[in-house]
């Protein structure tokens, strides 16, 4: 970095995105306190750790290899050449943005003075990543082994997750060129995948024990500590703020990278590269927010539990067109997500025998779905990017935003990249004998040896002396 | 091992190198510990968990046992 301007730029995007990875922290924490308030108190001290193990596992293997694939699978493979390399093979030779830079051995993966980006833009996406994982982590509570979490929490953290945001986010994604798929903070590309994902885990691994009655009627298990799933919901809501952030680009001159001849147009843009602003968005993030909590308050009758996470399932529901939207249009779009989401939820659950310990099919896997939906119906016209224009497309190879591109998208992220592989790996794990702890184990309390461990320690320090 | 010993001269080249991390060119080796550590950790995590949960469900305790170890403070 030689010049001032492109000093500054560089160093505030980088500290941008920094600042974005911190935040997102506090969604990691959020669903921890949440988890932990849902769980009853013989389980809480493993439900927490399940969720924690999460974090070193899905960063490992992004660094290794989650990154990579993100680079490597805008083109499906085989299904629309990269802009890139005009190829619809995967993204590994050397043209710019390639995935080989991105591998693990890649001195980019690293302190590196030539680059301040890769390493935040890394950190943004993978805590996307254990997102998406830590969604998973909820639904199965108190039931399934840390080792089998462990191995789902890669699989949606590092690898499915990944290949759809390659091709449903990434500039050169093949949704967005034939689809006109369009998810600036993805309804889809994380909240429906790893709703779909979780479904597909709880069809294998089956209720809680007592969670129905012998003629299948299902019995709250409802949360243990309500004020710690309050104030986990409201940690989330808190780091939603940076998860939108980093969604942008904070500055980015569009004339040049349109090919626009002589156009100078400083702004900040979703991550399909078209504008938008920041203002514009808080606008649309606390609206969604509003409706989905009005919406939630109502459909549940006031419960808390409910109407708190229908908060964030408002804000998922409007999120893949909040960079557009109108603010009254957020709001009615996150209270219809919510309503879809509550009454499936509990059709589901009285029809398929499935449960979903915290709602999150529904918060992440419904919402995100419908808000698929409702995207494509009202923004269809729009471009779904910002090549559809200018020099380095002839206004034909990026489809533009269509209600049947959508709901295409929406069943690829909620089944294809979700549901079926969860179920899938579920059923190995099953296979193995791995999946589920023993029923006596789930009967006693997962954490009922360290409590009478703790309980003999209390024993013997009270009877000391000195 | 250093990659720099000393920054104005590092950093007055002609071409400043980029990575700066001990052991450049090594990043092989680095990466397939990397993996070793992560699939390794997997099979004594797996280990340990199942002893403790058949240890557990040997001893069989009832569903409403565990409220005698809460502790008091």
């Amino acid at each position: 970095m030689t010049d001032e301007l492109g000093a500054l730029t560089t160093i505030f995007t980088e500290f941008y995105y920094w600042i974005t990875v911190v935040l997102m922290f506090l969604i990691h924490v959020g669903f921890c306190m949440y988890e932990v308030g849902a769980s009853r108190y013989k389980h809480h001290q493993h439900t927490l750790m399940k969720n924690t193990m999460l974090i070193p596992l899905v960063t490992v293997t992004w660094f290794l290899f989650g990154w990579w694939i993100y680079w490597a699978f805008p083109t499906g493979p085989g299904l629309a050449p990269s802009i890139m390399n005009e190829s619809a093979a995967l993204i590994t030779d050397d043209s710019a943005f390639s995935a080989s830079w991105y591998v693990p051995t890649s001195d980019l993966m690293a302190v590196n003075l030539g680059d301040h980006i890769s390493g935040v833009f890394w950190a943004a996406f993978l805590l996307f990543s254990w997102t998406a994982a830590s969604i998973v982590s909820g639904a199965v509570i108190e039931r399934i082994t840390t080792f089998a979490f462990g191995i789902l929490a890669i699989a949606i953290g590092s690898v499915f997750w990944t290949i759809d945001a390659a091709w449903g986010w990434h500039f050169d994604g093949w949704m967005l060129k034939i689809l006109g798929y369009h998810d600036a903070y993805a309804s889809g590309v994380i909240h429906a995948i790893a709703g779909g994902f979780a479904l597909g885990i709880l069809v294998v691994l089956g209720p809680r024990i007592g969670k129905f009655s012998s003629s299948g009627e299902p019995r709250n298990i409802g949360p243990r500590n309500p004020w710690l799933v309050t104030i986990g919901l409201f940690l989330i809501y808190t780091g939603f703020w940076g998860f939108y952030a980093a969604c942008n680009i904070p500055i980015f001159d569009l004339g040049p990278e349109y090919g626009m001849e002589g156009v100078t147009f400083f702004t900040a843009t979703n991550i399909y590269v078209t504008p938008t602003t920041l203002s514009g968005i808080t606008f649309n993030f606390l609206m969604s927010l509003s409706g989905g909590l009005l919406a939630g308050y109502i459909v549940s009758k006031g419960d808390p539990f409910w109407t708190y996470s229908s908060g964030l399932a408002g804000i998922i529901c409007a999120s893949a067109g909040n960079d557009l939207y109108h603010p009254i249009q957020s709001m009615i779009i996150g209270m219809i997500g919510v309503v879809i989401a509550y009454k499936m939820h509990y059709w589901v659950e009285r029809k398929f025998k499935i449960d979903d310990a915290v709602g999150a099919v529904a918060v992440h896997g419904y919402a995100g779905f419908v808000g698929l939906v409702i995207c494509g119906f009202v923004l269809n016209g729009y471009p779904s990017s910002g090549y559809s224009v200018g020099a380095m497309w002839d206004g034909t190879t990026y489809a533009a935003i269509n209600p049947l591109g959508m709901f295409i998208g929406a069943i690829i992220m909620f089944f294809v990249l979700g549901m079926i592989p969860g179920y899938i790996i579920a059923k190995i794990l099953h296979g193995m004998g791995k999946l589920r702890i023993p029923r006596e184990a789930e009967l006693a309390g997962l954490d009922y040896e360290i409590m009478e461990a703790a309980k003999e320690d209390e024993k013997s320090v009270a009877s000391a002396s000195r | 091992m250093a990659t720099v010993t000393n920054w104005i001269e590092h950093l007055s080249a002609e071409e400043v190198q980029g990575a700066i991390y001990p052991g450049v060119g090594s990043e092989g080796v680095l990466v397939i510990l990397g993996f070793i550590i992560w699939i390794g950790w997997h099979v004594l995590a797996a280990r340990q968990e199942s002893e403790k949960l058949s240890q557990l469900a040997r001893r069989r305790p009832g569903a409403n046992d565990w409220k005698n170890n809460v502790t008091d403070g």
